[in-house]
């Protein structure tokens, strides 16, 4: 009897001891983790991503492998709507796209089928600010000089939805500098090809994109957007120029989405305890000094906002009032 | 065979650049100006060479390109063409309903044993063969996604 | 200058920068050969591992995977009828063709050789060109790429079969192929052009999944019905003799072959007429060489120059589109785009510095390209007859294979099913057409040029209002493209004069 007691406790030791055990492992132990990417190769989202997910692994409790796949398509609204609906809320597939896709949703674009509010957000590795710069050579110093000169000015964009397009043309039609968008460009790169042909007098964009060309002297920054970058902080800024709260909410609006400039996400209804390794994992891996020896020579700029912070300002973004979205809606597209 | 055919894509041509332009009308001009300026002179040269196919003279001339192997009887030429364009179909049904993984492998071995009847050896060899390279290269060295199935994902497998 | 050319090469030649050059001539002949792997995609991937390495080293590595390619891209498409790259698709029409009349050797050794000088003379452009770039590429403004890009549908004409019928056919595909190519959200207005709702269609057609499907396909399905090899029943035994005649083949049309390489070359020159252009254009080219109408209605069955022709120009290519890429930090193409990521990471900043403080750095890419070609152009030649008797393989047994690498391939453009329905879609188009006796080539024409065309039209008159049509070069491209339509038709009326004359 005593001895069958015993074996029953034992058992129940025996049983007991490996759940204990479990539960000190990570949920990522021996597993894959899937970086989904708006994008084709080569591209800014996907070098971020696969930068982050050399480093990652050691980061993240049972270093798990980490691999990425791009899904390219409707300008990463294919990725975004595969990782809010198909992929399983267990935290091995996370999504990176277009930061602008909020904006997307607020505009109704079709084709939509996510919602950036329930995305369980991981952060940002990095924000981005658009800049207007034009040919070093023009007489115009300043943003001030450039709209008090009278003269037209003609700006390169490739299509509307892209920041060459947008930032220019709310430039244009809200704070009255007289611009002239020649658009159809195929890349920001060509742009720049017919900056130098003096074909066009400058363009708008990223800044991390038009760094070399500033450095190189052929253009000179003259306005920016509400995001700070090193390097850009002196500029002018568009919204603080806006003639009234309409058009200052509508500039707000265009580059809300920048600060979270390389936005992560995963499966919604994802656990709670899971995201928060992620977003550790993420905060960590963007101090990793090896990271960061990648990046300076890559020049990438990297910078952890966390995921917090991500979802108020989607929250913010999305609860604009209607007239708002609509006046918004009547000079910004989505675009290719 | 030429005239026949010809038709056939000729009246298409016509319909899709009808429509194309008939869409087309409502945009704003800068979107519709190419659309109308290729799609009303196709319309017109597809039903220049429709009405041409109808009433013209029998058609002799071949493109700058190759030709369907015209020395076999025109059945026998039909019967081969749906039967491949039917191995292809299948295979793309097999790629959605399995997933790439399982349907190269299976689609490798029916086509070798049905269509080609080569013998055994032969055919589990080069299935073999071709599932380890695509096993090795696409998978495990690229990390391609391959969705899964709809019947993976509808019994629950994957 | 002469001392950073040698500096270049010896550069090149230190061992380790070597030895990474053949790891990526290694890499590239299969991604070249292979339908399912992109240059632009595997020049991505690898990347990453470029960080470690010295700039001479990493753009050895690089560009000797790139340089190669286009080489033995073309290998697939002569072989298989399946578009190993893009930028090789012109090579299936007359190097299948040739391939099918049991004279694959031929057909090999001719692309190989005229691909080898393709190259040759692409970095020699490279090289020569050094200090005429910048004016030169910054005097083809948006008008005069327009104008090029009208010189371009021009060759329509050319590929088009002799008589009112034939050009009627031709100019009906290449009208469908401009049309397919209005697919997509249009950058003036931002309208979605017949997309119905679909975001796959948003961004417009792919090119890789459509050309695979419009060339591979029927070409299959051909084979399917003939129920023989790929050779036919010709009898075996000419391989070797074969290579050879090709080899010979690219000097007895030396001129073609120079030319076309020129042609290559300078398209990669031009930024944004993107890099299935150069082929095509070569390829319409080619046909005008022909000395009279019968002579031209053989090409797409099997005339050799319709292979020197495309084969030499996607090389030179590649030598050319390096100019923009280092001289202004423009990419002159996708892959460029992706090289110049490993310019910055290399710590190397492209634009005028290229050309004056690391000079020696672009020596070595032009001797990369040089020597990576020579060394994958003797490479091929090794295995051409194992290669070419897979001619002689029972098509039923190929088949299979071929489908599968047609079907991987076109998937991975975008990894979208979409892209694989695609490849269906205009496989049955393509096969229609040949079945119909309408010309594929003009529809690739209109598909590739159908874009450029249309943005730089609407970028020229937003900018110079009407007067860019009085720029000095745009008429030139202008009587150009007058000259190319009239070229056929002239030909044609002189070789029925001259028929009703001996009648």
């Amino acid at each position: 009897m005593r001895l069958s007691l015993a074996f029953v406790a034992l058992l129940a030791l025996a049983l007991a001891a490996p759940r204990t055990g479990l539960a000190q492992t990570s949920p990522f132990e021996g597993k894959t983790i899937t970086i989904v990417v708006g994008f084709k190769t080569g591209g800014g989202y996907d070098r971020t991503a696969r930068v982050l997910a050399r480093h990652l692994p050691k980061h993240i409790p049972g270093k798990p492998n980490v691999i990425v796949q791009n899904m390219p398509g409707a300008n990463s609204i294919t990725a975004a709507n595969h990782v809010y609906n198909v992929a399983k809320p267990d935290g091995l597939t996370l999504g990176t796209f277009n930061r602008n896709l909020v904006l997307a949703q607020l505009t109704h674009v079709p084709g939509v089928k996510y919602d950036m509010r329930k995305f369980a957000w991981i952060g940002s590795a990095a924000s981005e600010t658009t800049i207007l710069a034009i040919r070093a050579d023009l007489p115009y110093k300043t943003f001030d000089e450039l709209r008090k000169s009278g003269k037209t000015v003609v700006i390169g964009a490739t299509g509307p939805g892209a920041n060459t397009y947008d930032f220019p043309l709310l430039l244009k039609d809200l704070l009255g500098v007289d611009l002239k968008i020649v658009s159809g460009y195929s890349s920001s790169s060509d742009i720049m090809l017919a900056i130098e042909r003096k074909e066009v007098d400058g363009r708008a964009g990223s800044y991390s994109s038009l760094q070399q060309f500033i450095g190189r002297g052929l253009v000179r920054p003259l306005v920016r957007a509400r995001a700070i970058e090193p390097g850009i902080e002196n500029l002018p800024v568009d919204e603080d120029l806006a003639p009234n709260p309409r058009a200052r909410a509508i500039m707000a609006l265009r580059s809300a989405p920048e600060v979270i400039g390389r936005p992560y996400v995963t499966t919604p209804g994802t656990r709670e305890d899971i995201v928060r390794i992620l977003r550790e994992a993420f905060r960590n891996v963007i101090k990793d000094p090896q990271l960061l020896a990648e990046a300076e020579k890559a020049k990438m700029d990297f910078e952890f906002i966390g995921g917090d912070e991500t979802l108020k300002i989607v929250n913010e973004v999305l609860l604009q009032p209607k007239d708002v979205v609509d006046d918004f809606g009547k000079y910004i597209k989505f675009g290719e | 065979m030429h005239s026949k055919a010809s038709l056939i894509l000729g009246v298409a041509i016509m319909v899709l650049s009808g429509a194309a332009v008939i869409i087309a009308l409502d945009w704003p001009w800068k979107a519709k100006l190419f659309p109308l300026v290729i799609g009303i002179p196709v319309f017109c040269l597809a039903m220049t060479e429709v009405l041409w196919c109808v009433f013209g003279a029998a058609d002799r001339g071949g493109a700058m390109d190759f030709q369907i192997s015209a020395h076999l009887p025109r059945k026998v030429v039909l019967v081969r063409s749906l039967r491949a364009a039917g191995w292809m179909i299948g295979f793309f049904g097999a790629i959605v309903l399995l997933g790439f993984p399982v349907a190269v492998p299976l689609f490798v071995l029916l086509y070798l044993k049905l269509q080609a009847q080569e013998g055994w050896g032969l055919s589990v060899a080069m299935t073999a063969a071709v599932w380890v390279f695509f096993y090795g290269l696409f998978d495990f060295l690229l990390h391609l996604p391959f969705p899964a199935g709809w019947i993976q994902t509808g019994l629950g497998l994957a | 200058m002469i001392e950073a050319l040698f500096a270049g090469l010896l550069a090149v030649l230190q061992w380790k920068a070597f030895t990474f050059m053949l790891a990526g001539i290694g890499l590239g002949f299969w991604v070249g050969l292979l339908p399912g792997l992109g240059g632009a995609t595997t020049l991505a991937l690898m990347l990453p591992f470029v960080y470690a390495m010295e700039p001479v080293e990493g753009f050895a590595f690089l560009l000797g995977m790139h340089a190669v390619v286009a080489t033995t891209g073309d290998i697939t498409s002569v072989l298989f009828g399946v578009p190993g790259e893009a930028t090789t698709a012109a090579t299936v029409l007359d190097g299948h063709a040739m391939a099918k009349k049991g004279e694959a050797g031929r057909a090999l050794g001719a692309v190989l050789m005229s691909s080898l000088i393709g190259a040759l003379v692409g970095a020699v452009a490279l090289a020569a060109a050094i200090p005429v770039v910048r004016p030169l590429v910054l005097s083809f403004g948006s008008p005069e790429l327009f104008m090029l890009a009208i010189v371009g549908l021009a060759f329509i004409a050319s590929l088009s079969a002799q008589g009112g019928r034939g050009m009627l056919r031709g100019f009906l595909a290449g009208g469908f192929g401009l049309m397919i190519a209005t697919v997509g959200q249009d950058p003036q207005a931002g309208i979605a052009r017949y997309t119905f709702d679909s975001l796959y269609l948003w961004g417009g057609l792919d090119l890789v999944p459509v050309l695979i499907g419009i060339f591979a396909i029927p070409e299959i399905i051909d084979l399917a019905i003939r129920g023989t090899s790929i050779a036919g029943d010709v009898p075996r035994g000419r391989l070797n003799q074969g290579v050879l005649e090709g080899v010979k083949d690219t000097f007895r049309h030396f001129g073609l072959t120079l030319r076309c390489s020129l042609i290559g070359t300078f398209i990669g020159i031009m930024p944004g007429l993107g890099g299935a252009v150069a082929q095509w254009l070569a390829y319409g080219h080619a046909t005008q060489s022909a000395r009279n109408a019968e002579d031209r209605a053989n090409f797409g069955r099997g005339d050799v120059r319709g292979v020197l022709g495309p084969g030499a120009a996607n090389n030179s290519k590649e030598g050319g589109s390096l100019i923009p890429t280092v001289a202004f930090g423009v990419p002159g193409s996708s892959a460029m785009a992706i090289l110049l990521g490993g310019f910055f990471v290399m710590g190397l900043v492209p634009g005028p510095d290229m050309l004056t403080k690391h000079l020696i750095v672009t020596f070595s890419m032009v001797w990369t390209i040089v020597i990576a070609n020579i060394i994958a152009v003797g490479a091929c030649f090794l295995f051409l007859n194992q290669l070419a008797g897979l001619t002689n393989v029972r098509g039923h047994v190929l088949i299979p294979v071929i489908l599968v690498l047609v079907f991987i391939g076109s998937y991975t453009s975008n990894n979208h099913y979409g892209d694989v329905l695609v490849t269906l879609a205009f496989g049955g188009v393509g096969y229609l057409m040949v079945l119909s006796g309408w010309p594929r080539a003009p529809f690739v024409l209109g598909l590739v040029l159908g874009k450029i065309a249309e943005n730089y039209l609407y970028i020229s008159v937003a900018r110079y209002d009407a007067e860019w049509l009085t720029r000095p070069i745009v008429l030139v491209l202008f009587a150009m493209a007058v000259a190319v339509i009239l070229y056929p038709l002239v030909q044609g009326w002189r070789s029925r004069a001259k028929g009703e004359t001996h009648a």
